[in-house]
């Protein structure tokens, strides 16, 4: 579905030549779920604006279902949806409706088939008592969910999501899962998701491209990338006295005033055990649990804690 | 425009919907786009009836001038206002345009429709409403071919404010910055041409000629409907050129723009 080789796109600033992305190679089969993650300034949004048409490339090959993005733009986004984190497609002081009206004038559907689809994505994402609201009276989540019907309505091959899950509560968040999911399974569309929630990515996809300074530090499954950063998580505790901590299944990796960061297992240890066990010992002021994020990966990548690309 | 019509005006209606919000302020802005051009016109009447003439063109010689020129210019401000990079920038800047290249249809259509702006029809009535006030103080005799020279004379003076907003749009793709030099084409380009070309020099008589051809589309014309000969070097009959020559630089204008969106980098994120 995509190909991409030797990408490459330089930015001219007043500093300078800027690399954006610096020589990039991967595949994506039909039907693939593929996170794209990294940290900010990454490249992430650089890569998806050029598979998207959006941006020229500076060098390198992009074939989109057969199509080169910047040159084939129009054929292409005739079968590409779009969502980008928190700018809106939508029009803005009109009823939600008729956002959905002109998405079937712009991409020319046929008035039973848009209808039908209408119908279904309504339902799906609850958006039926929505309608006759103008777009500005949407709450994020509301909006978020609108969206992604706009994106989708055309029936697109290819799907490209650019943090769509930022900013959300957690029932919002769900809601974007689910529908993405169930899209991906049932209609087979292909999914690049750029995103920085590490839950979107073990919750949706199958594979994930991790590039950090414009290069792809990791192009493999999500699982075996979970095997190695799922294992552990970090316990912060804030001690009333300056002492210090061993507890059993814990390993204190960092240490600030009477702060600690206890690294433990997640397989081995529950939260709630470690943290009798600690209260057991010391007294506490405070309590947080750490979960992993995608610059704490990124950095064990460097440090070598799991193999780099693979395929 | 592959994907029709009926696209571009659906996008503008929805333009047009979203800002019926306010009436009142709407009529109120387009009445003032009109009135602008009356108190232009009020100026220019006042100044040449105190010294007679101005270059052997009478006041109401001058108001066709005038009138010409502005209803040209609300006309190609209608399309193109907010392509200039003042605004056009901001639609940059937020990535606004980022989801305008996601569709299939033609951004620059695009762009149009949906920043429509009815208001300069004030001044395109104002503008008409001059031309035949002064047409009947100058004794203008109304053939269908006067008439035809006439309307080209506003088409292709608006083809060309279209184009000049088209190339400042071009502009903002690379300094994504907003930037008023574009008004000193759009706007004063348009008022330094609806003056008799007898009052400049050679140097700004050749660039309305031949870089923004402004002088074909206004002062020549208006010689054709006065009978005028004009001076040497600018006669009547370059009127025969008007439409080739807005042709060329609508032209290239559309070849900026098109070079311009394959140097589109948006903003950074």
């Amino acid at each position: 579905m995509i190909e991409v080789a030797g990408l490459r796109k330089e930015f001219r600033t007043r500093r300078g030549q800027v690399v954006g992305v610096a020589g990039v190679d991967f595949q994506v089969a039909a039907g693939e779920f593929v996170g794209y993650a990294g940290p900010n300034g990454a490249g992430k949004s650089t890569t998806v604006k050029m598979l998207s048409g959006i941006l020229t490339p500076s060098s390198g090959r992009i074939t989109v279902d057969g199509l080169v993005p910047a040159k084939h733009r129009r054929q292409l986004a005739q079968r590409m949806g779009v969502v980008f984190g928190q700018r809106t497609q939508l029009w803005w002081d009109l009823p939600l409706f008729d956002s959905f009206d002109l998405v079937r004038h712009l991409y020319r559907m046929p008035a039973s088939t848009w209808r039908r689809r209408l119908d279904e994505l309504a339902g799906l994402l609850d958006l039926g008592p929505l309608f006759s609201q103008p777009v500005r009276t949407l709450s994020l989540g509301q909006r978020m969910r609108a969206e992604l019907a706009a994106a989708v309505l055309p029936t697109p091959r290819v799907l490209f999501l650019d943090e769509p899950t930022i900013g959300l509560d957690v029932e919002a968040k769900a809601a974007v899962r689910d529908f993405l999911r169930e899209l991906n399974r049932a209609e087979g569309t292909t999914v690049i998701l750029t995103t920085h929630d590490l839950d979107d990515i073990t919750q949706l996809c199958s594979w994930l491209m991790i590039i950090d300074h414009g290069r792809l530090i990791y192009d493999g499954t999500v699982d075996r990338l979970r095997d190695v950063y799922g294992t552990t998580r970090v316990l912060v505790v804030d001690l009333v006295d300056d002492v210090r901590v061993e507890v059993e299944g814990a390993a204190t990796v960092r240490a600030e005033g009477r702060r600690r960061w206890l690294q433990f297992a997640r397989d081995e240890l529950s939260a709630a055990e470690l943290i009798a066990r600690v209260l057991d010992r010391h007294e506490v002021v405070d309590l947080t649990l750490v979960e992993p994020d995608i610059e704490d990966i990124v950095r064990r990548i460097y440090r070598g804690e799991t193999a780099p690309t693979s395929g | 425009m592959r994907a029709g019509a009926a696209v571009y005006r659906r996008l503008a209606t929805a333009t047009l919907r979203g800002r019926v919000t306010q009436p009142a302020g709407f009529v109120l802005r387009t009445l003032g786009t009109g009135l602008v051009v009356v108190t232009e016109i009020v100026g220019v009447v006042l100044v040449v009836e105190r010294f007679g003439s101005l270059a052997g063109w009478t006041a109401p010689e001058v108001v066709l001038l005038v009138g010409l020129g502005a209803a040209g210019q609300g006309l190609g401000l209608v399309f193109g206002d907010r392509l200039e990079p003042s605004f056009f920038s901001e639609v940059v800047r937020k990535g606004s345009f980022d989801h305008v290249l996601t569709r299939p249809t033609s951004p620059l259509g695009w762009m149009v429709a949906s920043y429509v702006e009815v208001r300069f029809l004030g001044r395109v009535a104002v503008g008409a409403g001059a031309v035949a006030w002064a047409a009947d103080r100058a004794g203008v005799d109304w053939t269908l071919s006067r008439l035809l020279v006439a309307v080209m004379a506003v088409a292709c003076c608006g083809v060309l404010v279209f184009a000049i907003s088209v190339l400042g749009g071009a502009f903002t793709f690379y300094t994504v910055e907003g930037s008023e030099v574009v008004n000193i084409f759009t706007y004063g380009g348009v008022s330094l041409s609806c003056y008799p070309m007898e009052i400049y020099g050679p140097g700004l008589r050749a660039v309305f000629l031949w870089v923004v051809p402004f002088a074909l589309a206004v002062y020549v014309p208006a010689l054709v409907l006065l009978g005028r000969e004009g001076p040497p070097g600018l006669p009547a009959v370059l009127v025969w050129l008007t439409p080739a020559a807005t042709a060329l630089f609508a032209g290239l204008a559309a070849a900026g723009w098109r070079t311009g969106i394959r140097h589109y980098v948006g903003t950074g994120s």
